[in-house]
């Protein structure tokens, strides 16, 4: 058994936190979000980018399963997630989490599905353009959908 | 947790010195709003890990808040580092670990990294505020042993997992056995803790 050693370190920020003066909490979330709506226009011209190169990504790819190429994609559609969600379109963020989730599966089975995958870039792609609020039901729907697809190779037999 | 977003009560992160970790732009376009939102004033903006390790060695930090970065998780091994770095102060600094997407072979690392909180994306400000306070309270226990570093993993004191030896001097021993009686029945419970007017 290896030695263990236990003790409280001093924690500067808990300080810091109850310096006087600061901010109260709503008007920090209130600022922070007026902050993030600034970056709205910038977040939906990377998700078209990232969209592109996604969807010229998986074109690339054949019938086998190619461990670079998919995980290429996973790294393009994986790494903008959270940036959906500040223009507003949360249900892209959910449906590159379920891609994501899809592409980590097929990785670890050694397999390609180019039709689930195909299905989850043209989802996102009408996601994009609907901005989603349009059609609650059918956007849920539609995630339950990719939900579905991705999760068949969630359990080691696969489809 | 649930912190209130219509809540008055005030924090100070003014003189706090917070460390950024994130190599997409675009992330560390959100955090930084983010912060800045929280009056925070003293950002270091690092898109690489060696730009992180650099500033680690150089300026004292309050606050790191690291991306997972991607499938190669080069932000759990960040931590890892940092904890075993024994650059004080800065090795016990409390780190916030945002990740987009957990890979399953990941999950592991997340957890055993040191980060004091995992935080997957998208993040909200009240849902990073709510996490900046509750990494930064104070008494929150340090292990150190061959194997992890980091603060405490055990958040609730259920006792030595079934069939283990506890590997700390506070863990209780002891062999329980079985129950001698049957279970009290919720009614009894109930009149145990029930007030009633007693007759002398």
């Amino acid at each position: 058994m290896s030695s263990v050693k236990i003790h409280t370190p001093p924690v500067r920020l808990a300080k810091l936190l109850r310096t006087p003066g600061g901010l109260p909490v709503a008007e920090a979330v209130q600022r922070a979000g007026a902050g993030l709506e600034s970056l709205k226009t910038d977040c939906l011209g990377e998700l078209k980018t990232v969209l592109e190169a996604a969807e010229a990504c998986a074109a690339r790819a054949s019938d086998a399963f190619d461990a670079d190429l998919l995980a290429e994609l996973y790294g393009v559609v994986s790494k903008p997630i959270g940036v959906p969600s500040v223009c507003g379109l949360a249900s892209m963020d959910t449906a590159l989490i379920s891609l994501s989730d899809l592409l980590d599966y097929l990785k670890g089975q050694q397999r390609w599905d180019a039709n689930a995958v195909a299905v989850h870039l043209r989802a996102l792609r009408l996601l994009l353009h609907t901005e989603g609020a349009a059609d609650a039901a059918g956007t849920q729907a539609i995630l339950a959908g990719l939900r579905k697809v991705s999760q068949r190779y969630a359990r080691p037999s696969g489809a | 947790m649930g912190l209130n977003p219509e809540s008055r009560a005030r924090f100070n992160l003014e003189r706090a010195s917070v460390l950024l970790l994130e190599e997409s732009p675009m992330g560390m376009s959100i955090l930084v709003q983010i912060l800045t939102g929280f009056g925070a004033k003293t950002l270091h903006r690092c898109e690489k890990v060696e730009e992180a390790k650099d500033a680690i060695g150089k300026v004292e930090v309050d606050l790191i808040i690291c991306d997972a970065l991607g499938a190669s998780g080069a932000g759990y091994d960040f931590v890892e580092w940092l904890r075993g770095s024994r650059i004080e102060p800065n090795c016990y600094v409390p780190v916030l670990l945002t990740a987009g997407h957990t890979p399953s072979n990941a999950v592991a690392r997340a957890r055993d990294c040191g980060a004091h909180f995992v935080m997957a994306k998208p993040l909200t400000p009240i849902a990073v505020l709510e996490r900046i306070l509750w990494i930064a309270r104070e008494g929150r226990r340090f292990v150190e042993c061959d194997t992890y570093m980091g603060p405490d993993r055990r958040f609730k004191n259920e006792g030595v997992p079934s069939g283990m030896v506890g590997r700390r001097r506070d863990d209780l021993h002891g062999d329980i056995g079985q129950a001698e009686t049957p279970n009290m029945d919720q009614e009894v419970i109930d009149s145990l803790m029930k007030t009633r007017r007693v007759e002398l």
